[in-house]
């Protein structure tokens, strides 16, 4: 008899309703009040995203004081690649003693973005930014390189067109 | 004037409760399962094939994108794994960071299952609650790996970096946020009579199938056997955690969603006295810049949330790569027991059989 009480009542379906309610209630006085806790969602593309210091985005070739490239095309990093994404020809440059990149060529649909690279560079001449928004219309865009036809890969600029974040 | 008759009907590969691609041959008399056939291969990569070609420490990448839901955990296998092949003793503080960040891992592939299992089933806020709390923990691995998902996490011989700033402060939050919210989840779960319904005495496999099929996991400890290759064979820092190893004897669905909920929890406690017990020292052994291989081979087992992972390696002399790379996905194991569990149970059972599982297509195909 008791238990064909308890199933008549339905108790525990009733304890779910008030945890859902419950909830519910804080979110609604406090939604859209700034800094609640509670307001979990990111506002995302109307505010820019924040990303962690060590998060890996596509891979930016790095320049010094005076506005050259580091990079002395020692292929360190094209060795480490797991996916032969990077491609380097190395060229001369007067007044500079070591090598400069000829072409730096980046194929972005074969990254993996594990960072091999970054660690294999000694002199620090690459990096992996904080862009994350790498979508684009065309599948010519993927492939970054220096000058010419390909998107800049010594720029920090978005790769989309249309971006909110990564203007550092 | 009325006949009846067996009807053959494909469940997936694009159907959204059948978790990523794995196809189910069924055979139907009226909504009863007769007959069931798993077709598997649509995820196929060739990832063992691909690593023999690629250096010992460029085969991690691919570890990542074996069980995407747990990558960390396939990272540290693979990691060890090779420190083993060669001999690397690894430094005491990235012990306990790998079975940090391992742990982290476990919760954050268990609050998927759960999320996407209950909403197999029909209960849809669970799945919010689930996410809300894997976003903290995902925040953690951006924060200290650099990447949410394809983690990319360990190098042999250790960790690349550190812990970064205020990582303390962030793991204590998401342990807050789990323990919260598994509080949480039990009231909308445990006692609820539709999700009693949907999984007491459903997906049945006892302990002698388990065995006979090389099931390990949460399966296998649902099914009575407290068999955790943590507690069995040590490994990373595990020797030196208390942790309980959950069992249940019922061996149904429900067995499972208990077993993996108190694992959780279990996971929480070794995360906490990782915290506490931290050792001072560096994160990275000594080893040589270009790894050459002796003549060798191991297989080295762990255990990631699924059950036991196991990276077999066979090296020849003065190689660069490996000879022979092979995984023992729990997953492909796993998968197997899908025919006997779903025999004469009815098709809407065949959901929360996959669902209690806990199968990513991404390690059964590889």
């Amino acid at each position: 008899m008791k238990n064909f009480l308890k199933t008549l009542i339905p108790v525990e379906l009733a304890k779910g309703l008030l945890l859902t309610g419950k909830r519910f209630i804080q979110v609604m006085f406090s939604a859209n009040r700034g800094k609640s806790k509670l307001h979990l969602v990111d506002e995302y593309p109307e505010v820019p995203a924040k990303v962690q210091p060590r998060f890996r985005g596509r891979l930016q070739l790095l320049k010094d004081d005076q506005g050259e490239i580091i990079c002395v095309c020692c292929n360190a990093c094209v060795k480490a690649c797991p996916t032969n994404a990077i491609q380097i020809v190395p060229g001369k440059k007067e007044g500079r003693k070591t090598r400069v990149p000829a072409s730096y060529g980046f194929e972005m649909e074969r990254c993996v973005f594990c960072g091999f690279c970054v660690e294999s560079c000694t002199f620090n001449a690459i990096a992996l930014n904080h862009q994350f928004e790498l979508a684009v219309y065309n599948r010519e865009d993927m492939a970054l390189g220096l000058g010419g036809v390909f998107q800049s890969i010594d720029k920090p600029s978005p790769v989309a067109k249309f971006s909110y974040s990564g203007e550092e | 004037m009325f006949k009846s008759q067996e009807m053959e009907i494909n469940m997936g590969p694009q159907h959204p409760s059948t978790h990523g691609v794995l196809r189910l041959k069924l055979r139907l008399d009226g909504e009863t399962v007769k007959y069931c056939y798993p077709v598997i291969g649509y995820l196929h990569r060739g990832i063992e094939k691909i690593c023999e070609n690629k250096a010992f420490f460029q085969g991690q990448v691919w570890t990542d994108r074996l069980d995407y839901c747990s990558a960390i955990s396939n990272n540290l296998g693979w990691a060890e794994a090779v420190e083993k092949l060669f001999g690397i003793t690894v430094p005491r503080r990235a012990q306990y960071l790998r079975t940090m960040l391992n742990e982290l891992n476990r919760l954050n592939s268990h609050l998927v299952w759960l999320a996407t299992h209950a909403m197999d089933i029909g209960a849809l806020t669970v799945f919010l609650y689930c996410f809300r709390d894997r976003e903290k923990i995902l925040d953690i691995f951006e924060a200290f790996c650099g990447s949410r998902l394809t983690t990319t996490a360990m190098r042999i011989g250790g960790l690349l970096e550190d812990v970064p700033e205020g990582f303390d402060k962030m793991v204590k939050d998401a342990l807050h946020a789990v323990r919260t919210g598994l509080v949480e989840y039990e009231t909308l779960l445990s006692e609820n009579r539709i999700w009693l319904k949907r999984t007491v005495g459903v997906a049945k496999l006892n302990a002698d199938d388990c065995m006979a099929y090389g099931i390990t996991g949460p399966m296998l400890r649902a099914a009575g056997i407290a068999y955790d290759i943590r507690k069995a064979h040590p490994y990373a820092a595990y020797g030196e955690m208390q942790f309980d190893v959950p069992t249940r004897p019922e061996a149904d669905t429900y067995a499972r969603y208990l077993v993996r909920l108190e694992e959780m929890r279990q996971s929480v406690r070794i995360i906490e006295q990782c915290l506490e017990g931290l050792p001072e020292g560096p994160v990275m052994a000594k080893i040589p810049k270009v790894l050459k291989s002796e003549v060798g081979e191991v297989y080295h087992p762990t255990e990631a949330p699924k059950g036991e992972i196991g990276f077999y390696l066979v090296s020849e002399k003065g190689g660069a790569n490996p000879y022979r790379f092979h995984v023992r996905a729990p997953g492909f194991f796993n998968a197997q027991a899908i025919p006997l569990m779903v025999q004469d149970s009815l098709v809407a059972d065949v959901i929360a059989t996959i669902g209690t599982l806990d199968i990513v297509l991404g390690e059964i195909d590889r």
